[in-house]
């Protein structure tokens, strides 16, 4: 806060004070005071004035100043009112009450769209719950009529489980809340699970699935780790081509991490569109191409190994192989439980 | 015996687990679910996690304090807290919907056969099978299996007499972490057979043409 901007904003008092300043001035002249007195006058008036100006601008200074430089500190500003002081000069205390107001209604408003939020996630929540038991009754079915049905109904449910479980991973991995649960997992048996989940896909689309995962173990959401290792593997599958394809899972067990490659043999992915395989809804090349691409999958396994602490990566050359390296920290804290 | 109160997936897996030559008991009132379990009779139990009145979990609590009856839980919420806690109240297995129907079988045949004793000295006819050694024994000569060949073998010895599917097979391989393709489950199972013939067992295996494989 400046005082000459302050000053000038000041300008219809300063014009009313030189208006009464020279009304006064007449009248001491037509009264014919002496030109001592005027001059005394003036002085004193002067003087007033700048105090009057000053002391205001000074208290501002204090309060406003504070205002701004607390805002720039702030990484979400709007809780800036929680560190003012209340200010003492009267408009500067209905903006404060305004203010005051003004956030309350705002964080009413926010946590209006929080419950909404919340209650739309435990709803999906349910649903999904709920979803899963026709689809066991329809696998268990299907299973019980082998012979009559043919392998295609199997497919369409288990796609159909597939992206039931998008919808749930990517509620869990947009909710702010911790439901995850972080213990030592052992890598092959997550691999076995996903391995057996798309064993009908990779055995029908005559892909060699290697696994050279011995006993590693590591720290993360078993049901998580799952799902991401999942959808890694159906994307392999997705994108594969026509001959000798194959997936293949290795470990590197380094001294502060563990690293999980997947690589495949398939289609790749175009450069321009590498780096940008991880964003919402991004579909690429590759997904314009097959037209089964919703974009959501890869977005949501960043978030979920955001939300794990894993880091992923993508390294891909069109038409030869496609790699994603998962890496686990190895951390001691997790340990001592 | 199960205890599942979607109806329908209580009668499918009847259907599966009575086609599979197991014998079932289904709960079908829960009104007095905890009792009603103790006082049947089961080798094992299948219990759904949600249920009317009264929660899985707690059942299994109630269950271990009595009764170390394996116990698979069933459930369509996928959070590891749950299994972590089904776990620890002393489940055997935890298994989420929907699950793959020849998975869940395999699942149960390996309770069983955890329960029985004897593993390491199965037969066949006059041969005593060592799985953990991967040889079969005749008369003081040995037959090297390799672990493909022992799991393919066993798996039709288990069900001797009657047609395994190539499925069945797969999944078993898959199951123990050998993701071999079509093609090598023949060739494993001719090369089974050639060293069956060789160590004078002959025409053990039986083909079966779109159907899957028999051990006489």
């Amino acid at each position: 806060m400046k005082f000459s901007k302050y000053f000038i904003s000041k300008f219809i008092e300063i014009l009313i004070v030189i208006f009464g300043y020279i009304i006064a001035l007449m009248m001491l002249f037509a009264f014919k005071a002496s030109s001592q007195l005027v001059f005394g006058i003036s002085i004193t008036f002067l003087v007033i004035c700048f105090a009057v100006t000053l002391t205001g601008y000074l208290k501002r200074r204090r309060f406003y100043n504070n205002l701004i430089s607390n805002t720039e500190k702030l990484d979400k500003k709007y809780l800036v009112l929680e560190m003012l002081n209340k200010p003492s000069f009267y408009d500067g205390e209905v903006l404060y009450e305004v203010l005051y107001e003004i956030n309350k209604s705002m964080n009413e408003n926010v946590k209006k769209y929080e419950m909404s939020l919340t209650y739309f996630k435990e709803y999906i929540e349910l649903w999904i719950h709920e979803i899963k038991l026709p689809i066991a009754s329809l696998m268990l079915m299907n299973h019980n009529q082998k012979n009559k049905v043919d392998k295609r109904y199997e497919e369409q449910i288990k796609r159909i489980d597939d992206y039931v479980d998008q919808v749930l991973y990517y509620v869990r991995s947009e909710n702010a809340e911790k439901d995850y649960l972080i213990k030592e997992v052992s890598l092959k048996k997550i691999i076995n699970n996903v391995a057996m989940k798309n064993k009908d896909d990779l055995l029908e689309n005559n892909i060699h699935f290697i696994s050279q995962v011995k006993d590693e173990v590591v720290l993360t959401d078993s049901k998580w780790l799952e799902f991401i290792i999942n959808q890694i593997i159906s994307n392999s599958i997705k994108y594969k081509k026509d001959k000798d394809s194959f997936i293949k899972l290795s470990v590197n067990d380094l001294p502060k991490q563990v690293d999980l490659h997947i690589i495949d043999n398939g289609i790749g992915i175009p450069a321009k569109d590498i780096g940008r395989v991880f964003e919402k809804t991004f579909t690429g090349e590759n997904g314009r191409n097959s037209s089964k691409s919703t974009g959501m999958g890869l977005y949501i396994v960043k978030k979920l190994c955001e939300k794990l602490g894993h880091k992923i990566k993508v390294l891909s050359v069109q038409n030869e192989y496609t790699e994603v390296i998962i890496s686990f920290s190895k951390d001691d804290f997790y340990k001592v439980r | 015996m199960i205890v599942e109160d979607d109806k329908i997936i209580s009668e499918e897996l009847t259907h599966l687990l009575e086609t599979s030559g197991y014998n079932v008991i289904t709960l079908t009132n829960y009104d007095n679910t905890l009792e009603d379990i103790l006082n049947s009779n089961f080798d094992l139990l299948l219990l759904d996690i949600n249920l009317p009145k009264v929660n899985g979990e707690f059942l299994l609590k109630e269950i271990r304090k009595v009764s170390n009856v394996p116990i698979i839980m069933l459930t369509s919420r996928a959070l590891e807290t749950d299994e972590v806690l089904s776990m620890s109240y002393g489940a055997d297995d935890y298994i989420t919907k929907p699950y793959n129907p020849t998975i869940l079988l395999l699942r149960i045949a390996n309770i069983f056969r955890r329960m029985e004793k004897n593993v390491n000295s199965l037969n066949y006819d006059d041969i005593k099978v060592y799985q953990n050694k991967g040889i079969l024994v005749r008369n003081d000569k040995e037959l090297d299996l390799t672990k493909n060949e022992m799991l393919i073998f066993l798996c039709l010895l288990n069900n001797r007499g009657n047609i395994v599917t190539r499925d069945e097979l797969m999944t078993e391989l898959w199951n123990n972490e050998e993701y071999v393709n079509e093609n090598a489950l023949t060739v494993n199972v001719s090369r089974l057979r050639s060293k069956l013939e060789d160590f004078g067992i002959h025409g053990a295996i039986e083909t079966r043409k779109g159907q899957g494989y028999k051990l006489l």
